[in-house]
C-alpha cells in the first residue's frame, strides 16, 4: 500500500532527491570538464599531447589495445598476481594476528620489530626479493604480500584488542576458555574491521604488484607502464594509468559490496 | 534457611608499579538461599570486587568463598553474573544471545532451550526472539541480560549496578521487571549498587560497607511485606526512615 504523505513531507522528499541527483550531476559535469579542458590545451597546442597525451589520444590507444587483444594478457598477469599477493597477505596476517592475541606474551615480545617493519619502506627489499625469488612472478607475489603483510596484521591485532573488556568478562564468568572467547566474541566482533583491513588491502596490494613489476617483470600493467615511460610512449602510460583506476575500482567496489551484505545481515 | 554462600575472611591486596592497596580487609558474609541482598558503600570500596571474588573471576588474597557447600575457585554455572552494560553480541538475534551461556558450558539441548524459550515468553520477549538486540529498548535489553544469565539455571545472582546505565523512568520500570522476575525464579540475588533508594526497594537485607579497606559497617533488615514491589515499596513512609539510616551510616 502507497503511504500518503503531508505536502511538507513531499517537499523535504523533493528537495533530497534534487540534492542527490544534483550531486551526481556535478560529480560528472567535472569529469567532463577536466577531459574537456586537458583535450582543449593539447589540441590548441598550449601543451606538448606528446608529454601530456590527450583523452581522445588515450581513447584511441585503448580502442587499438583492445582490438588488438594482448593487453589482456598484461592485465590477467596483473590481476593474478594482485589477486594472489591480496588472498595470501590477508590470510597469512590474519593467522598471525590471531596467534599474536592467543599469545599476549609474544605480542609484546614482538612488537618493537612489528613497529620496525611496518615502518620500513618495503621497496628497499627489492633487491633482496629478485636475489631470493628470482625475476617474475613469484617476486612481484612476494612484494605484493610484503606490502600488505605487516599492516594486515598489526591493523586487525588492533581490533580484536578493541573488543570491550566487559564483554569478555562476561563470557569468563560463564566459564569460556580462550578459544571459546576468539570464536564466539572476538572474531565475529572484529568482522567490521576485517573489511576495513580488506579495504585498505586492495590497495596495497596494487601498490606491491605494480612495485613488484617495476623491478622485474617483461609483462603486466606495471610493465607496460615502465617500458613506455622510457620510450616516452606518454599515449600508452596515461591509457595504462586509466585502465588500473578501473580495476582498482571494480576490486574496492566488489569489497564495498561485501561490507555491504554482511551489514545487511547482521541489522537486518 | 539454608546457607547458600559463605564469604570467609576475605581480603584482597591490588598490586601495581607504584604501591599495593589493601580493597578487602577480612570480610564475612553469609547469605541464605532465596535472600536478596544489597551491598551498598562509597565508591572505590571495593562493591564490585567483591562480585567477581564470589564468581571467581579474581581470587581473594587470603579466604575462601565457598557456595552451596563447595569451594569456588573458578567461575561455574552456579553464579550468574549480571553486569552493568546488558553487553549483548549485537550480531546475535535475542534468541542466540540468551543460549549464549548453556553453549560456553556445552549444555544446549532441547531441554534448555525449551527452559529459555519459556523464560522469554514468560516475560514478554518471545515476538522479539528473532530480532537483533539493536531493535529493542535499554529496558527490554536488560531483561535480555536477565534472561541469559538465568538460562544455565544459576543459584546466585550477582547484579552489578544493572540499572544504572538505564534512564530514571526506565530504571523504575525494570526495578519492578527484574525484581519479579527473580522473586517468581526463586533465585538468590546480590545486588551491588550505589543507589540507597534502590538498594531498599528491590532487598531483603543491606550491607553497608565502609571506605577502602572494605569491611561491612552495618546490616539494616529490611522489613517489607514480601508481596510489595520495589516500585509499591518507594510509596511508605517506612522507606523513608530506611532511607535516612543507610544515608547516616554511609556519611
Amino acid at each position: 500500500m502507497k503511504k500518503i504523505y503531508s505536502l511538507d513531507h513531499k517537499k523535504y522528499l523533493r528537495k533530497q532527491l534534487f540534492n542527490t541527483v544534483l550531486i551526481h550531476f556535478l560529480r560528472i559535469l567535472l569529469l567532463v570538464l577536466l577531459l574537456g579542458l586537458w583535450e582543449y590545451v593539447a589540441w590548441s597546442g598550449l601543451v606538448d599531447p606528446f608529454i601530456t597525451s590527450s583523452p581522445s589520444r588515450i581513447f584511441n590507444t585503448l580502442v587499438t589495445l583492445f582490438s588488438g587483444g594482448s593487453i589482456w594478457s598484461d592485465i590477467g598477469i596483473t590481476l593474478y598476481e594482485t589477486m594472489l599477493a591480496f588472498v595470501i597477505s590477508t590470510i597469512l596476517g590474519g593467522f598471525i594476528a590471531i596467534c599474536l592475541y592467543m599469545c599476549l606474551p609474544l605480542k609484546r615480545i614482538l612488537e618493537p620489530y612489528l613497529v620496525i617493519l611496518n615502518s620500513l619502506p618495503k621497496v628497499a627489499l627489492g633487491p633482496l626479493i629478485i636475489i631470493w625469488f628470482g625475476v617474475g612472478t613469484k617476486a612481484i607475489v612476494a612484494m605484493g604480500i610484503l606490502i600488505c603483510i605487516v599492516i594486515t596484521t598489526i591493523s586487525m591485532l588492533n581490533g580484536f584488542c578493541a573488543v570491550e573488556e566487559e564483554k569478555i568478562m562476561l563470557l569468563k564468568s560463564m566459564g569460556a576458555n580462550k578459544l571459546q572467547i576468539l570464536f564466539k566474541l572476538v572474531l565475529p566482533a572484529s568482522l567490521p574491521n576485517f573489511i576495513a583491513v580488506l579495504k585498505i588491502n586492495v590497495g596495497m596490494a596494487w601498490v606491491g604488484v605494480i612495485m613488484g613489476e617495476y623491478l622485474s617483470s617483461g609483462a603486466g600493467l606495471g610493465y607496460l607502464l615502465v617500458y613506455n615511460g622510457q620510450v616516452f610512449n606518454l599515449d600508452m602510460v596515461m591509457t595504462t594509468i586509466v585502465i588500473l583506476c578501473v580495476l582498482a575500482g571494480i576490486m574496492y567496489g566488489l569489497i564495498a559490496i561485501l561490507e555491504y551484505c554482511v551489514n545487511k545481515k547482521r541489522n537486518k | 534457611m539454608d546457607k547458600l554462600l559463605e564469604l570467609d575472611g576475605i581480603s584482597l591486596t591490588y598490586h601495581s608499579k607504584k604501591s599495593e592497596t589493601l580493597a578487602l580487609n577480612d570480610l564475612n558474609i553469609s547469605i541464605n538461599s532465596g535472600e536478596f541482598v544489597a551491598i551498598v558503600g562509597p565508591s572505590g570500596c571495593g562493591k564490585t570486587t567483591i562480585l567477581s571474588i564470589i564468581c571467581g573471576l579474581i581470587k581473594p588474597t587470603t579466604g575462601n568463598v565457598i557456595v552451596a557447600g563447595e569451594k569456588v575457585t573458578k567461575p561455574s554455572p552456579k553464579v550468574g553474573y549480571m553486569f552493568q552494560r546488558d553487553n549483548l553480541f549485537e550480531w546475535l538475534t535475542i534468541s542466540k544471545n540468551t543460549l549464549l551461556g548453556l553453549e560456553i558450558i556445552k549444555k544446549k539441548n532441547p531441554k534448555t532451550k525449551a527452559y529459555v524459550k519459556e523464560l522469554l515468553e514468560k516475560y514478554g520477549l518471545k515476538e522479539f526472539s528473532t530480532h537483533y538486540p539493536t531493535e529493542l529498548s535499554g529496558g527490554m535489553r536488560q531483561r535480555v541480560a536477565l534472561i541469559r544469565t538465568l538460562a544455565s539455571s544459576p543459584e546466585i545472582l550477582l547484579l552489578d549496578e544493572p540499572f544504572s546505565a538505564l534512564d530514571y523512568q526506565t530504571r523504575l520500570v525494570v526495578q519492578d521487571d527484574i525484581s519479579s522476575i527473580i522473586k517468581s525464579e526463586k533465585k538468590t540475588a546480590i545486588l551491588v549498587t550505589h543507589d540507597i533508594s534502590e538498594a531498599i526497594a528491590m532487598s531483603d537485607r543491606i550491607m553497608v560497607l565502609s571506605s577502602r579497606p572494605g569491611k561491612v559497617k552495618k546490616i539494616i533488615n529490611l522489613d517489607f511485606d514480601k508481596s510489595l514491589s520495589p516500585f509499591e515499596r518507594r510509596k511508605l513512609p517506612k522507606f523513608n526512615e530506611y532511607f535516612d539510616l543507610v544515608w547516616r551510616e554511609l556519611s
